[in-house]
């Protein structure tokens, strides 16, 4: 039974490739045609993606990797789930190891999840002056927000220390208002120097918040301009016209329209922040997940650890990202 | 907003609902609403009014605050690369008679000797006995390498996913659109793999894969707005084969996604850092590697000027855009 079944199921796998090689029917040839469109991105997917990825999990459970890959072993994730698991509040005290994953994987989520919500709310606002008023220079507004997207990271920073920094604008405004400097020190006596240090403000935990803001706002901010040009504006007249205000109308018609937008752009900034690296290696505030990731590596080269982090911080990303898109059904794509 | 609005909204005259989409909906076409409750009062409350009147100064006001956030600074970096010094409140503009001063911006490219380490773009190329830095030129070409790998790939995806359907169909053009990997995660993966591969080659590669999304998106919303189906099937019946169908008559129509979208791929590309920073090991360095090294190591101003290179390069960018009929970098609200 089971040979005839295999020469079956062999048959029928050379028949349909005889049938994309060479192909008879429309039907065949436009299978071959879907085949030849996807195989430049799955080959790219395959050689850039899937094969490294397979070789860092390799890797974090290899006794030998400086060399070539070879051996088994758990010390990598053992060692990152017991650290874990020693952050855990009640049950940490009978783990015997450092928490500093279970730390930084804490920091990563909860960072990321107010900064998240803050990044939301504010492309919420922006996103609804936008779409409803009938601003000024609206077209120069949607090119001045969009700007920052095409800043990395690093540059991000460097904002925030054009901000807060020692010498930043605003410090210098309020050194200015508190009358210890001179904006025009050549004409005034009072011309007190300040230093050119590049980071004040900017190592605090807020600095740094405004730092991860100023990335993922504008994100939000054009994730939900999608969703909110196609809500029903009929509604939204109908509910003004019957004497709702317009917190009221926001409330009880926009709000629900736009439900399922906020759930899409609340899941992909959050990634984004999960993401974040070049930030946090500039202002230094917090340790999150990448930034420890790249200590790992910059400093110890203990790669089976790193390799197992960056295995759980994939496997993290990709499961909430998919399981969450799956539970709300949001538009993915903006 | 305010709290208070919202309790306040949601309790008055005990009419959840009175306004949801669904009743709302029906009024236009309708005449009387079938409304289950009663209707809301006329009268909003002594609340409701301040929130009416003060609801939209307020979020105008925070359009304004955030935008001056996000752009004050790079206006004052641009500005500060030409000071020559910000020692005051102020950086210093004038001095010696000197309006303006190039110093910093011919340090950040390299182009003057500086005292110290060389932390200029190492050296520069002549081409026609103008200097170009190497690690600007290299760099936008590995940028240009990473577009020239995404033409290739997301074109046909984005065809393949909104012209045909087919089993898997929404999974691949998920994976297409949705940055999956971290460029760290995914710069650690790459190196331990390919550890003989040149830095040049790996780079290309990452960008093409972290910046494909960009692309594929560009080209499909081109594509969506085409009737591929009937376009295609006109020139087939006009005798034209398939792929001649696909490269005369589809891809012309869909150029405007496909060069906006080469263009958002290009320039993020060129300041590509996370898995630039983990990837590279030898040769000419990335741009975003030499922003670090500016922003990490150099004095302000030098820094200033090094960033307003990549601000003059977004700037540029963002006209070519706005000649396509894109307003900047909107797509790249998707990452």
């Amino acid at each position: 039974m089971s040979t005839l079944d295999e020469v079956s199921l062999l048959g029928r796998v050379r028949a349909e490739t005889a049938a994309l090689v060479s192909p008879t029917t429309e039907h065949d040839r436009e299978r071959r045609r879907i085949l030849a469109l996807a195989l430049p991105f799955v080959a790219l997917a395959v050689f850039g993606a899937v094969v490294p990825l397979v070789v860092m999990f390799r890797i974090s459970v290899a006794e030998e990797y400086l060399r070539s890959v070879g051996g088994f072993q758990l010390d990598g994730w053992v060692g990152l789930c017991s650290s874990i698991l020693a952050f855990v509040p009640a049950v940490g005290s009978a783990f015997d190891a450092n928490p500093v994953y279970g730390e930084v994987i804490w920091n990563s989520l909860w960072f990321g999840a107010v900064t998240t919500v803050a990044s939301v709310a504010l492309g919420i606002v922006i996103a609804h002056a936008l779409e409803k008023y009938d601003l000024p220079g609206e077209g120069l507004l949607v090119t001045l927000i969009s700007f920052p997207i095409s800043l990395p990271g690093i540059v991000a920073a460097f904002m925030m220390i054009v901000w807060f920094g020692k010498t930043g604008l605003l410090t210098n405004f309020f050194v200015w208002l508190a009358g210890e400097a001179s904006v025009f020190p050549q004409l005034t006596a009072n011309d007190v120097k300040l230093t050119g240090q590049p980071a004040g403000t900017t190592l605090a935990i807020v600095g740094l918040f405004l730092g991860y803001l100023y990335s993922m706002v504008p994100r939000a901010t054009f994730l939900l301009r999608g969703t909110y040009a196609e809500i029903n504006t009929d509604a939204e007249a109908a509910a003004r016209a019957l004497g709702a205000t317009p917190w009221q109308t926001f409330r009880y018609v926009t709000l629900p329209q736009i439900r399922p937008g906020i759930v899409g752009a609340v899941i992909l900034t959050f990634r984004t922040a999960l993401a974040i690296f070049g930030t946090v290696l500039v202002l230094k505030a917090l340790s999150v997940v990448t930034f420890r990731f790249n200590q790992v590596l910059k400093v110890g080269y203990d790669l089976p650890t790193a390799s197992a982090l960056a295995g759980l911080f994939f496997f993290f990303t990709v499961g909430f990202t998919f399981l969450s898109l799956r539970f709300t059904s949001a538009e993915v794509t903006g | 907003m305010s709290d208070g609005a919202a309790s306040e909204a949601g309790t008055e005259d005990g009419t959840p609902g009175a306004a949801s989409p669904d009743d709302t909906d029906a009024v236009p076409d309708g005449g009387l609403p079938a409304m289950g409750g009663t209707v809301p009062a006329r009268d909003p409350g002594r609340l409701g009014r301040v929130t009416a009147r003060l609801g939209r100064p307020l979020v105008v006001g925070t359009v304004l605050v955030t935008v001056v956030f996000l752009i004050l600074p790079v206006v004052a970096t641009f500005a500060a690369s030409f000071a020559h010094d910000w020692t005051g409140v102020l950086p210093t503009f004038v001095r010696d008679g000197e309006l303006f001063t190039l110093t910093n911006w011919k340090q950040a490219l390299g182009l003057t000797e500086t005292v110290g380490a060389q932390r200029g773009l190492g050296g520069a190329w002549r081409v026609f006995g103008i200097p170009i830095p190497v690690t600007i030129g290299f760099s936008m070409g590995l940028a240009l390498g990473g577009v020239f790998i995404n033409l290739l790939v997301g074109i046909p995806i984005a065809y393949a996913v909104t012209r045909y359907d087919f089993y898997g169909r929404g999974w691949l053009n998920t994976f297409a659109v949705l940055p999956i990997v971290p460029g760290i995660i995914l710069g650690v993966a790459f190196l331990k793999t390919y550890s003989n591969l040149p830095s040049a080659v790996g780079l290309m590669i990452g960008y093409s894969l972290l910046k494909a999304p960009y692309m594929v998106l560009a080209v499909q919303s081109s594509f969506e707005s085409m009737d591929l189906r009937q376009m295609e099937e006109s020139a087939r019946s006009l005798g034209a084969s398939w792929p001649r169908t696909f490269f005369t008559v589809v891809l012309p129509n869909a150029k405007t996604g496909i060069v906006s979208g080469a263009i958002v791929c290009w320039t993020l590309a060129a300041a590509e850092f996370n898995f630039s920073y983990i990837v590279y090991s030898s040769g000419p360095k990335p741009f975003s590697l030499f922003l670090f090294e500016n922003i990490s190591n150099n004095p302000f101003l030098r820094a200033s000027a090094a960033i307003s290179i990549y601000f003059a390069i977004v700037v540029v960018v963002t006209a070519l855009l706005q000649a396509l009929g894109q307003r900047g970098f909107e797509l790249g609200g998707t990452r």
